[in-house]
């Protein structure tokens, strides 16, 4: 047994680190979010260039040929801004999407450029609905000759603004699981509009598609057999967006540690009231079982162990209520500083709500990990 | 990263060997039961007997060097016997003994001679051990312990009162803090002695507790009172310098809050889980409700934190890198894990979790067992707003220095 990272590890933690450090301090990152802005080119253009993007995409079609864990270190350390941007919904889900469901030829087609970051995509799965999961994909397709007509609305699609193409899961015969069919679409294409939806999270855009023709080469997977692919593809995903939840609790339990010490109150840190340590206390429990947890994830999804499916669930999971937690906990310690938007904690309580149902809520995935345990 | 202990071919060979041999030397008829009246004498003689038997081969505590007991192994070997042991639902030793705590504090700050005169007899389980630390006026503020001992001669002379402390069974020796400076400032007037359990002047006095640890006394620490009367000590029994005893403390206290880490699992949800699996009541499935499902998810993923952080803390302990608030960490989540799973499996199995009853116990009775055991295990070892205090001083929370840990090898 050994609970360290490798020599490769560590210089991947490290350079992501000083990456952050330099481009992405709290005053940027506060700046981006005071404008509204949820995709910055620059901070895009630099990520690819450092390899960053389809980490895990083999490299025969120009990707990383990384281990999970590898790419959960950058993106633990991306968390920490938290770094706005479609790095997860392109590089790690899309790509993987790509990877499970692509024929040999749209895989040479579409992951070069997903890892170089000239292909922006991302996953359109959520319509109205109060859950997660193929029973409330309603929206249908209906055949034409060689396209296909897609019809609907499609809603908190994560990164929608900054994506250039889409991969929409829709309704082409039966129900629940079953006539799930994936489609790869253009934002270009004729009938598709974006618009963002604003409020307590950030990159969440509504997709509306009206009459958008998309020829039968865009299908991904076979017909029908849509969802099995794209739940493998986002099982698959989901230990790296923990890491990146994990990277925020760690931010917001440092600056609460700092803030203990050099905020004084009744002329001590505040630091030394234990009603305050509680706060940060628990704020600390929440951090360190989603890191434990997604790190145990992730070991086993690089050993390819039979068991990593509970553990997978269960890492989001822990991670989403954690991530949120630890925001609410650091609220808790601050007091009215926190709630200033450019002091930098806003930034996570923001990126901790977004990302709670992303791909599921705690609820779906506890249930999902009982199922994966024989109960 | 690797959660496992790899087997290596040298390790697969290493486990055959362990199995082997536990195969021979586990006591057919042994066990433990949450029914005290199980735990009889000739159950606890089998207990003992097994220890020995590993203790022999060095196996009971195999990461500590040979000359003191140990076996000299790695962290990887020290994981396969304990995964093997597990299969008879055991740990090394299966009985409370308290030398897990006693044994690095002797081996950091005893001398030479101490070291050899104790240390291979606990390592090997000739001896059983408590450790005495609570007083019935404090327990939280260790530093106020009042159980005097007074040098007179070759000895010194101990009077007072020790409560919440061993087993169900005599132990050989007790390892006891003591104020050897009625005079002296706080933190510097006390020492850790061995006393012999046989000496006059002592006596234990059971308690009567909502309950009395896993094992039905088996494994618990804190179940007698014991009085000191004019006990003279031989004086070569003080350990690590007369008034220097909350220095020593350090080693055994960030082994008792979590420091040393675990690396078993919990039993008591283990069986709680197996019987949810299984259990019909009038043909439906006890967790066949959605919501009780939902309970049962956050009793695993309970369990898989603890047995995580015991893990992480176990791994850090053996790389020797240097912690901080994880031992703590540990323990806290521990015992308030204990009460939030203890009511979610009163909220998934109503009544039933409450009784003992010979035909309506759930798993053996463990169940009912932990109801009570988990509010028992809130205080121990630290109460459960101690490892808060300790957490907040080694987060360096309102302060410019953290506290450091204690030093455990």
């Amino acid at each position: 047994m050994d609970l360290s990272l490798n020599e490769r590890q560590e210089l991947l933690k490290n350079t992501a680190r000083d990456f952050m450090d330099h481009e992405a301090p709290v005053t940027v990152v506060t700046d981006w979010d005071r404008k509204g802005l949820s995709f910055i080119p620059e901070m895009w253009n630099q990520v690819a260039k450092l390899g960053w993007l389809g980490m895990v995409v083999p490299r025969e079609y120009g990707g990383g040929d990384s281990s999970f864990l590898d790419a959960a270190v950058v993106f633990q350390e991306l968390g920490k801004g938290p770094l706005p941007g479609p790095f997860f919904s392109s590089g790690v889900l899309s790509a993987l999407v790509i990877l499970e469901a692509g024929s040999e030829q749209q895989k040479k087609d579409i992951l070069p450029g997903i890892s170089q970051g000239d292909t922006i995509a991302t996953v359109a799965v959520n319509e109205p609905s109060t859950k997660w999961g193929p029973e409330t994909l309603t929206m249908t397709a209906t055949k034409q000759g060689n396209n296909y007509v897609l019809n609907g609305v499609k809603l908190f699609v994560h990164d929608a603004m900054a994506a250039n193409h889409f991969i929409i899961a829709v309704r082409t015969s039966g129900s629940g699981e079953s006539g799930i069919t994936l489609f790869w679409v253009p934002k270009n294409a004729s009938g598709v509009s974006v618009r963002p939806l604003t409020g307590f999270a950030v990159g969440l855009g509504e997709v509306k598609l009206e009459n958008v023709q998309v020829p039968a080469s865009n299908v991904l997977g076979a017909e029908g057999q849509g969802w099995g692919l794209l739940d493998k593809a986002m099982q698959k995903s989901i230990p790296i967006l923990s890491a990146y939840q994990v990277g925020g609790c760690e931010r917001v339990f440092d600056i609460s540690v700092s803030y203990s010490q050099t905020r004084i109150v009744f002329t001590q840190p505040i630091g030394r009231f234990q009603r305050v340590q509680d706060h940060i206390i628990e704020l600390a429990n929440h951090m360190d079982a989603a890191k434990w947890v997604t790190y145990e994830a992730l070991w086993k999804l690089d050993n390819n162990r039979d068991d990593a499916l509970a553990s997978i669930h269960e890492a989001k999971a822990v991670a989403s209520e954690g991530y949120y937690q630890a925001c609410n906990y650091a609220h808790e310690a601050h007091g009215g500083i926190g709630i200033s938007r450019e002091y930098g904690l806003v930034v996570h309580s923001t990126m901790s709500r977004t990302l709670y149902q992303y791909l599921g809520d705690p609820r779906y995935h506890k249930r999902k990990m009982v199922d994966a345990l024989g109960f | 990263m690797d959660f496992e202990s790899m087997d290596s071919p040298e390790m697969a060979k290493f486990r055959e060997e362990v199995r082997g041999v536990l195969k021979e030397i586990v006591p057919k008829d042994i066990m433990i039961s949450a029914d005290p009246k199980k735990n009889n004498d000739e159950q606890y003689e089998l207990h003992r007997e097994l220890a020995r038997r590993m203790g022999n081969r060095g196996w009971l505590y195999p990461t500590v060097p040979k000359e003191f007991g140990g076996a000299g192994l790695t962290v990887d070997h020290a994981i396969v016997i304990s995964e093997e042991l597990d299969e008879y639902e055991l740990t090394a030793p299966s009985y409370s003994d308290s030398t897990r705590l006693i044994g690095p504090d002797i081996y950091v700050w005893g001398t030479e001679e101490q070291k050899t005169r104790w240390l291979p007899d606990m390592y090997t389980a000739k001896v059983v051990s408590w450790q005495l630390l609570t007083e019935p006026h404090g327990g939280s503020d260790l530093a106020s312990a009042k159980t005097t001992a007074i040098r007179d001669g070759d000895d010194y002379v101990l009077n007072g009162t020790k409560t919440f402390v061993g087993a169900d069974r005599k132990p050989d020796w007790m390892w006891t803090l003591v104020m050897t400076d009625p005079k002296g400032p706080r933190h510097q007037n006390l020492s850790w002695i061995m006393v012999p359990a046989d000496l006059p002047g002592i006596t234990i006095q059971p308690l009567d507790l909502l309950s009395h640890g896993g094992g039905g006394g088996f494994m618990s620490l804190h179940n007698n009172s014991v009085f000191f009367e004019d006990v003279h000590v031989p004086a070569t029994n003080l350990v690590g310098g007369e008034n220097n005893g909350w220095k020593v403390a350090t080693t055994h206290l960030e082994l008792e809050h979590g420091g040393g880490g675990s690396i078993s699992r919990n039993r008591t949800i283990e069986r709680f889980l197996a019987y949810c699996r299984s259990a019909k009541i009038n043909g439906e499935p006890v967790i066949g409700d959605p919501s009780a499902q939902d309970i049962l998810a956050n009793i695993i993923m309970e369990e898989d934190v603890d047995r995580l952080f015991g893990m992480r803390n176990f791994w850090q302990r053996h790389a020797r890198i240097r912690g901080t608030y994880e031992g703590s960490q540990s323990s806290y989540f521990r015992k308030m894990g204990g009460l939030r799973v203890s009511y979610a499996m009163l909220n998934i199995l109503g009544y039933l979790a409450l009784t003992n009853d010979e035909e309506w116990n759930v798993a053996e009775r463990w169940v009912e067992h932990y109801q009570r055991s988990t509010i028992t295990a809130v205080h121990p070892g630290g109460t459960q707003d101690i490892q808060r205090v300790i957490m907040a001083r080694r987060m360096g929370l309102g302060r410019t220095v953290r506290e450091e840990a204690g030093q455990m090898d």
